[in-house]
């Protein structure tokens, strides 16, 4: 707390909920932010408290855990965001989870850290969350490149799936090998904001790409009422 | 390499439903818990005893008159059914198939090939008439072959043709003729039984090593996610300055690093074609200072390619804490190109000098460069290092894909 505040954003403090149903880690990561000045609203252990909670106490951030048992954590990001629009949901799992990340940041989910990074990388990731930017760790940018190129590889699509710029792969590359944006603006001679622009690009496509899916499906399946 | 492993894992963990409490001391000592799978032939054994027994009565009918002792003859007969009956009985059952059936059924039956001597008579049989048992004396050959293998059925077709010869004052090529079946049903009935038994042994040992790898891969991925998590969760936090707290981080730490180093050895679980998932091996490496970044879909790679490659991650990974610092993160991450895989192991430590690694293999010390690019060589990929001081070190190791889904 002696540390010049991080979760205070100006004179903003960043609500905090926690979600995650092991308790040692979510009072871990409560305590963490709580030491670092972010106003940790509320914890949640099951998707379905979660949703209810977020929507009563209504934080900024939302760390959402995805292996929650019953209805994992996909489900509830979907939720959250659906009905909260102001909200960011910020994935902190295991790094099992590939399928469910990528289906949580689809879903709209603001980024993805692994439950290994340390406080500091937690706490800088929700600051970044809460001032609205991607947080775009190494094993986010191995999922987003691998998803395009399953996309690009995958035969007959009706709906031209998104693809790459060449630019694009450069920097996901780069990020997925650790570099910091700083770095691979370095490495690329291009500036920090354009290394975040096409980060920021690459989730983008990947998230309209899954909302025009899910019409699709949606139509074709005959969940559209309204005809 | 991988039949020894498999083996080991299979002799641990061939235990079976064993864990019903035992009723007293005078239990079976061996329970009979699988399927004997030469089962099949013990039931065309049966088959053959029965009816070469038929034919042996219809024989000893047709011949009835010309017996020197008729009354011996029918004798012989009921004897033959008895015994067949018995046979049956112990046939059928798994545990009755034990040697002293055999030889026992071996002893009765040259028994009554050699009391054809008295009973049909010198004169007769030197005219080439049929010994009392005939066909049905072929028998124990088979049940031996079938019981001990090859060698089994070579020694009772051996003793089998002897008894077949000790009654006649002649040898011609009938006789011989007998004696190359009896040696030769014995000898392929037995290299049959051993195939199938060995077979179903292999496949036992397989799938009881496939389970065995199974579980515990099951087991590595929930310590990796739960208890390790927690782990290095109390260790980061910290627990206090005092000597006491200072004695348990440590411990803790030791414990950290020894469950890491026990889920990331072992065997592992292949699929039908030999194939595994390259991701959740990969994985397992992770620990707060190396992030691994995988795809979404699964990477199906050949079980030796995977481990080839792990063990080459491992060394760069290894070569990190080595010679990068301490504080030195690393980052692996997994490329599926279609054509080929890309490995990258990046740390940010302070990098090889240039001239170190030639140096390393003059010394004679292969560490990094043999392993790495050889391992790498061997796979036929190719293996680019990009360094330099203070800028860290990377790997990109590039292997074309065999095994793609």
């Amino acid at each position: 707390m002696g540390t010049a505040c991080a979760g205070g954003d100006g004179d903003v403090t960043v609500s905090v909920m926690v979600v995650d149903d092991h308790p040692i880690w979510r009072d871990g990561v409560a305590r963490d932010l709580l030491e670092r000045g972010f106003h940790v609203l509320a914890s949640a252990r099951d998707a379905d408290s979660a949703v209810r909670i977020a929507k009563a106490v209504r934080p900024a951030v939302v760390l959402m855990d995805l292996n929650l048992g019953e209805r994992s954590g996909v489900a509830a990001t979907r939720d959250i965001i659906a009905a909260l629009p102001d909200t960011k949901v910020l994935v902190l799992s295991a790094s099992g989870e590939h399928d469910d990340v990528l289906e949580a940041v689809k879903a709209g989910a603001s980024g993805y850290l692994v439950k290994s990074a340390s406080a500091e990388e937690l706490v800088e990731a929700v600051r970044m969350t809460a001032a609205g930017e991607a947080v775009f760790t190494p094993g986010l940018a191995g999922l987003v490149l691998g998803e395009y190129r399953r996309m690009a590889g995958s035969p007959e699509q009706e709906h031209p799936a998104p693809e790459l710029t060449d630019r694009e792969t450069e920097v996901l590359r780069l990020v997925a090998k650790g570099l910091t944006a700083r770095q691979v603006a370095a490495r690329l001679v291009i500036s920090h904001r354009t290394v975040e622009n096409h980060v920021q690009s690459t989730l983008r496509k990947l998230q309209l790409h899954n909302r025009v899916e899910l019409a699709r499906y949606a139509i074709e399946h005959g969940l559209d009422t309204d005809s | 390499m991988i039949t020894a492993r498999a083996r080991v894992a299979g002799d641990r963990i061939a235990v079976g439903p064993l864990d019903r409490p035992h009723r007293g001391a005078r239990g079976p000592l061996v329970p009979a818990s699988d399927d004997d799978p030469v089962t099949p032939f013990w039931h065309g054994a049966i088959l053959l005893r029965v009816v070469t027994l038929l034919f042996a009565i219809g024989i000893i009918w047709v011949r009835r008159e010309r017996y020197l002792m008729p009354s011996a003859a029918w004798a012989t007969a009921v004897a033959m059914t008895l015994w067949t009956v018995v046979l049956v009985g112990f046939y059928r059952r798994e545990d009755g198939r034990r040697r002293w059936l055999v030889v026992t059924d071996l002893v009765l039956s040259c028994a009554m090939m050699v009391a054809s001597i008295p009973i049909t008579g010198r004169d007769a049989l030197a005219r080439q008439a049929t010994l009392i048992t005939s066909l049905w004396s072929s028998g124990p050959v088979v049940g031996a072959a079938i019981y001990g293998g090859r060698y089994y059925g070579l020694a009772f077709g051996a003793v089998t043709a002897a008894a077949d010869l000790v009654p006649r004052s002649y040898f011609d090529v009938y006789l011989a003729e007998d004696t190359v079946l009896l040696l030769g049903v014995g000898f392929v009935v037995g290299v049959a039984s051993e195939a199938t038994k060995e077979a179903a042994a292999r496949g036992r040992r397989a799938l009881s090593a496939q389970a065995a790898a199974a579980e515990r891969e099951r087991l590595a991925r929930s310590i990796h996610d739960g208890v390790l998590q927690v782990l290095s969760r109390i260790r980061r936090s910290g627990l206090g300055t005092g000597t006491e707290a200072v004695g348990l981080a440590r411990l803790v730490e030791e414990q950290e690093a020894a469950l890491r180093a026990l889920i990331t050895s072992g065997p592992m679980v292949a699929t039908v074609d030999d194939a595994v998932d390259l991701r959740s091996h990969l994985r397992m490496l992770s620990t707060p200072s190396v992030q691994v970044s995988v795809p979404p879909t699964r990477v199906m790679v050949a079980m030796t390619t995977t481990a080839e490659l792990l063990a080459a991650t491992r060394e760069a990974l290894s070569n990190v804490t080595r010679h990068a610092g301490v504080d030195a993160n690393a980052w692996v991450l997994l490329e599926d190109l279609g054509d080929e895989l890309v490995l990258s192991v990046r740390d940010d430590g302070v990098g090889i000098p240039p001239g170190r690694l030639v140096a390393a293999v003059a010394e004679g010390r292969f560490g990094v460069s043999k392993s790495i690019k050889g391992r790498i060589a061997d796979l036929g990929g190719t293996v680019v290092l990009t360094t330099a001081e203070g800028e860290g070190t990377e790997w990109e190791l590039h292997v074309p894909a065999v095994t793609a889904t």
